[in-house]
């Protein structure tokens, strides 16, 4: 063990606050490799980006984890059971950082963000804007869909110049790298069942198979600002690229098909191709009017309305309940 | 100890947490027992081991990975791991190199006695935020010099 250790601990100054005279400045420090700092003395166009991709990060957590939720009483098995309820308490836990290291930031507090998003004025990623009809679609979800956003988490963490959401995800990337091996379990059981199971498996892919693929979002655009200030460091296409070369063996090795009749192998540059991409499902999500949007954003509405006693019990004192 | 059981456990050892790559689950205190009877030419191995907590989802992947480590090696002939239910689990079983990696690379803090847990970032004393983190054997803290927001590994 000792040998993985390398230098001995050094710990964080926290009293540094640095400021840039110019973007321009700003940008050679971060083309440098720089890290940003809470406290530093950032542009505001660099914390509205950064701001808005925690947000957006944090919402799709606590979306994930309602999801998840309406599956504890419906899971098959203890085993199961005990995952789907763990990995519900695993994504509020990590909106809950995210929505503190973002509270930080300074632009909205964390109870404007929960309302915002339960209001339907925030965002929050396309696949949570669909109906979980089955098990079987619940396995395509933890299989397919966490993939897509480990992948796209993991290309963040690689490159992330903002400091608190790079070492957020450092451990959440652990984490979901772990769902991923439960997504790969869960898919396994299902893919060698009965022909039943693995039919509903198959209609599972039909649905998910484009929502999945979707979540890393229409091609990168030549100036992305969230490229430019690494705070991304792939293009949405090759994330998604990526994705395609992994999935379509896998399934097809398992006997699955794949939803996509452009799909096709590229003999040439030894990859598989997908057929084109319509874009107007994305776009619908995007806008909160998916599929499942309006039921999804009025039960979590419910929720935080309903148990608002919980948080007002909390905020009262020991003393005031004596 | 015997040499099988000097290879028993290093290979114990080479699981890592699930959740916490890097970290080995000997380092994390979950081993609690390791018997080798041998008999004849034939080598039994029992593990025993405690989960941080009972509800863990990584109890099925930790013991099938104890598992295959320790089959894979020649000297064994059957190997068996079992979760036990006592002693119970707490954080004074993490190693000190554990510790380290996990402040270091993972920014997550250990509680340890009634002081307010250490950032795991600067040193200073943190503020307890949440009692439920992501997982149950983890609490939400704040620290009071840094602002970090980090994790804190409680029993």
């Amino acid at each position: 063990m000792a040998g993985k250790l390398g230098p001995p601990t050094t710990l964080y100054s926290a009293t540094v606050k640095r400021t840039w005279a110019s973007i321009d400045e700003f940008e050679t420090f971060l083309n440098d490799g720089g890290i940003v700092e809470v406290d530093d003395d950032m542009p505001d166009e660099y914390r509205n980006a950064v701001f808005r991709f925690i947000e957006l990060h944090a919402n799709s957590e606590v979306m994930g984890g309602l999801t998840e939720r309406d599956w504890i009483p419906r899971t098959p098995g203890l085993r199961h059971k005990m995952s789907v309820i763990a990995k519900t308490q695993d994504e509020f836990g990590h909106g809950h950082l995210l929505y503190m290291v973002a509270a930080d930031m300074g632009i909205k507090t964390r109870t404007e963000m929960i309302e915002d998003l339960f209001g339907g004025r925030s965002r929050f990623h396309n696949v949570f804007h669909y109906r979980v009809k089955s098990w079987a679609q619940q396995v395509a979800v933890a299989f397919l869909v966490d993939a897509a956003a480990l992948a796209s988490q993991q290309a963040v963490f690689k490159n992330c110049s903002y400091g608190p959401y790079r070492r957020i995800l450092k451990r959440i990337i652990s984490e979901e790298g772990f769902h991923m091996r439960l997504g790969e379990d869960r898919m396994m059981r299902i893919a060698h069942g009965t022909d039943v199971q693995r039919e509903l498996f198959q209609n599972a892919i039909n649905d998910w198979w484009w929502p999945a693929l979707q979540l890393f979002g229409p091609d990168s655009k030549p100036n992305d600002l969230l490229l430019r200030w690494h705070i991304k460091s792939e293009r949405n296409e090759d994330l998604r690229h990526r994705w395609v070369q992994k999935f379509v063996p896998m399934l097809q090795s398992y006997g699955f098909t794949i939803p996509d009749p452009g799909l096709h192998f590229d003999e040439d540059a030894g990859q598989w191709m997908c057929g084109e991409i319509d874009w107007e499902p994305l776009e619908k999500t995007l806008a909160n009017v998916g599929p499942d949007s309006g039921r999804r954003i009025a039960e979590a509405a419910h929720h935080w309305e309903t148990s608002q006693w919980v948080r007002d019990a909390l905020q009262t004192p020991a003393t005031a309940l004596a | 100890m015997t040499a099988v059981e000097l290879a028993v456990h290093a290979a114990v050892a080479s699981v890592d947490d699930p959740e916490y790559p890097g970290i080995s689950i000997v380092d994390l205190g979950l081993l609690e027992t390791l018997d080798v009877t041998v008999d004849g030419t034939e080598a039994t191995v029992a593990i025993g081991l405690i989960p941080t907590f009972s509800g863990c989802p990584a109890l099925h992947i930790i013991a099938s990975e104890v598992e295959s480590a320790v089959a894979g090696l020649d000297a064994v002939d059957a190997v068996s791991v079992s979760w036990l239910s006592a002693p119970v689990w707490s954080v004074d079983r993490v190693s000190h190199d554990a510790r380290s990696i996990l402040a270091q690379e993972f920014t997550v803090g250990i509680a340890i006695g009634p002081k307010p847990a250490p950032c795991p970032r600067c040193g200073s004393p943190t503020v307890e935020q949440s009692l439920f983190g992501p997982t149950r054997c983890r609490s939400v803290h704040r620290c009071t010099l840094c602002h970090e927001t980090v994790e804190v590994m409680r029993s």
